[in-house]
């Protein structure tokens, strides 16, 4: 049932490659223009460097955008290049990028994994919302001793994102329920058990405000100097672990039979539904993790926003990084540049902070469109 | 308890409406063969410059809805040339152009000062005789020109893609672009017009929600009802007539949640806000265990078409 060729499944990924794509001349009525006939063909493949810099300028061209964009909603245009080049050359905002790059990472790995397995996971801010939950409910209930609380939240975490993962995925299993929609939807469920939580039993005391109570100081991430957290380094042990085990392991490599053809991969004996299910599972875990670093590692608390904006930046984070977890962290690294300059735009300029995706969907839009121009060649015939 | 039911039902369309026009949008756009992720995006493009129209131009209601519904299908040009001339990713492009959407229309609505002001929008129209009749009255012949524009907004696409020969071709491309393109048919044109009216549609579901049954513009406010619809044409298996009753249901659960509190009945608010999205997943799984047996979903949907590729 998984693997009945389903119509949201991408069907045109290798088409380049595809031995029936045999370049042809586009036949009469492909446009025409005053100098000539304009073709199309099928490029078999392109050399890697062209493809680099084609991506690199559509990268440009949708910062070109986003900057005409900001600036025409009132930034003035050199404080817009002065806070990204503060992201780099001002030592607390590159802190500051730092921290916020390890919820990001792991968020982009999550939704590799699945995108590996060929399931869009599009719920990942309803799993970074649960871990969220699991992790600050170890804190409020004193859950452990406290030398072990950080291990504790963090397994809670994993094995909250999990759980709410696994509805989608045990619905598109037993029922064939599209997970775009319901990972989507799910989102929504998960934001309003968060709300139910702050604005009811879990309001802090202290202000009444829809926060939770401040984590004690065993439940923070403990600083590894420099102002950075332990998040980053654990980000990346986990971005290696998932590269090792998505690139070298037996997993992977069944992984990979089963992006480039299911059915193939049935007949010689993959185990598809326990391999999908791990990759499921795992990439839930991870966006869990996520919600446990943001309240521990950045706010010290259960916020109610605390997850915004990184649903769809994993999501975009993992198609340009190709679902690499490696090139993944590169990525993450950048966007949380972005993020951190549209809190700063946020406070200064009350640029509402969904800029930050705005701009990470123009990104999207311009290399998407790019690979047109990789996978196709136009020439002009007189 | 005749008073709830009754004003529960009165409730019942407006909220309706807007389901209804956007998965009927949608459908024209998926009937062609073009995944449309992007309504929830195009609802909150229609909702923005109906509010910004109203309150530019005078508040014209209708002039706002018509505002709203050129906004939807110009935002459109941009999801319409990536997918169908560029074949970008559908499930891609669609997601990007929500997040777009949402990123866009924040930012616009704040700056230009459009945000949190209440508008007296499209007001109620009864039609005097019929509205005088007792509950039905009220319920059907009581409300605003939108809702009792749906039903032919329904009868003409349902004609337009049954009954014509436009409608016809519009579905052999859907169902089967490479014998369409031999019959001479211009697949990239058909898709074209198909996503930019369909998202007119879909911009007028966002246009009403503002201007006629909220009253209002906040950032992000269609909460999910772009995605609801995009589930609602899944459960309609592509046939307008039963997106229109889809849309009646979920019109009808939202219409329960203030009577539920007003009946008095205690129930977190946060778990009633839940409950269109949880029906959504109910539908869902609903309809895949009657089966796809009499679904028109397209054959070719969401897959682009490269007539270079035609083998």
């Amino acid at each position: 049932m998984l693997l009945d060729a389903p119509w949201w499944i991408m069907s045109d990924q290798d088409a380049a490659l595809s031995p029936l794509a045999v370049p042809r001349i586009a036949g009469p009525g492909s446009g025409r223009w005053p100098f000539g006939r304009m073709i199309l063909e099928v490029r078999l493949d392109m050399p890697a460097w062209k493809q680099v810099v084609a991506v690199a300028c559509s990268i440009l061209i949708g910062m070109f955008i986003s900057a005409v964009i900001l600036v025409a909603s009132g930034v003035p245009p050199g404080e817009l290049v002065n806070e990204f080049a503060s992201n780099v050359f001002d030592r607390q905002s590159f802190q500051a990028v730092l921290v916020q790059a390890a919820p990001l990472i792991l968020v982009g790995i999550a939704a590799s994994i699945g995108f590996r397995a060929r399931f869009w996971n599009l719920g990942l801010e309803g799993q970074m919302v649960w871990g969220g939950i699991a992790a600050t409910a170890v804190s409020i209930y004193h859950i452990g001793p406290e030398g072990l609380r950080l291990p504790l939240m963090a397994l809670f975490a994993m094995m909250a994102g999990m759980a709410w993962v696994a509805i989608p995925a045990l619905l598109r299993m037993k029922f064939a329920v599209n997970e775009i929609i319901s990972t989507l939807l799910l989102n929504y469920v998960a934001t309003y058990c968060l709300y139910d939580l702050l604005y009811g039993p879990w309001k802090d005391p202290k202000d009444a405000f829809p926060h939770s109570s401040l984590y004690a100081s065993a439940e923070r991430l403990p600083d590894i100097g420099h102002g950075v957290n332990a998040a980053l380094p654990l980000a990346l042990v986990l971005v290696l672990l998932v590269f090792w085990f998505a690139e070298f392991s037996r997993f992977g490599f069944y992984l990979k039979f089963i992006y480039a053809n299911p059915a193939m991969g049935r007949l010689v004996g993959v185990p598809i539904i326990p391999v999908v299910w791990t990759a499921v599972l795992m990439s839930g875990a991870l966006a869990g993790l996520g919600g446990f670093l943001v309240p521990s590692g950045i706010a010290g608390r259960l916020t109610q926003g605390f997850f915004e904006g990184y649903g769809f930046s994993g999501v975009l984070i993992a198609f340009l990084a190709r679902n690499n977890a490696v090139a993944a962290a590169i990525v993450a690294v950048l966007i949380a540049m972005l993020f951190v300059t549209g809190q700063s735009f946020q406070i200064f300029y009350q640029i509402p902070f969904s800029m930050v995706q705005m701009i990470q969907a123009i990104i999207v839009m311009c290399v998407a469109a790019s690979e047109f121009f990789i996978r196709h060649r136009i020439r002009l015939q007189r | 308890m005749r008073d709830i039911v009754v004003s529960w039902l009165a409730n019942l369309p407006p909220l309706a409406v807007p389901y209804a026009l956007a998965s009927l949008g949608l459908i024209i756009s998926e009937r062609s063969g073009v995944l449309s992720l992007g309504a929830e995006g195009l609802m909150l493009v229609g909702a923005l410059t109906g509010v910004a129209a109203y309150l530019s131009f005078g508040g014209y209601p209708l002039l706002a809805l018509v505002a709203a519904m050129i906004a939807g299908a110009f935002v459109s040009i941009l999801f319409a040339v990536l997918v169908v001339l560029l074949r970008v990713n559908q499930v891609i492009a669609g997601l990007s152009l929500v997040f777009f959407c949402q990123g866009f229309t924040n930012l616009i609505g704040t700056v230009a000062n459009w945000s949190n002001r209440t508008i007296s929008g499209l007001h109620v129209l009864p039609l005097y005789p019929l509205s005088e009749l007792p509950v039905v009255g009220r319920v059907l012949f009581t409300q605003d020109v939108i809702v009792y524009l749906t039903i032919p907004i329904f009868i003409a696409v349902t004609y337009f893609l049954n009954r014509t020969n436009m409608g016809l071709r519009l579905r052999a491309v859907g169902e089967n672009p490479e014998a369409a393109d031999a019959a001479g048919l211009s697949i990239y044109l058909y898709r074209f017009v198909a996503v930019i009216g369909g998202s007119a549609l879909v911009g007028l579901a966002g246009g009403y929600l503002s201007v006629g049954s909220a009253k209002i513009w906040i950032a992000g406010m269609t909460s999910g009802r772009g995605w609801i619809a995009v589930a609602l044409v899944i459960f309609a298996r592509w046939h307008p007539w039963r997106a229109l009753f889809g849309a009646l249901l979920f019109g009808g659960i939202e219409a329960l949640i203030p009577q539920v509190a007003a009946a008095g009945i205690r129930v977190p608010q946060y778990f009633m806000l839940m409950t269109p999205y949880l029906a959504t997943l109910a539908v869902m799984v609903w309809q895949e265990v009657r089966g796809r047996i009499g679904s028109d979903e397209p054959a070719a949907l969401g897959q682009p078409y490269v007539r270079e590729e035609r083998t």
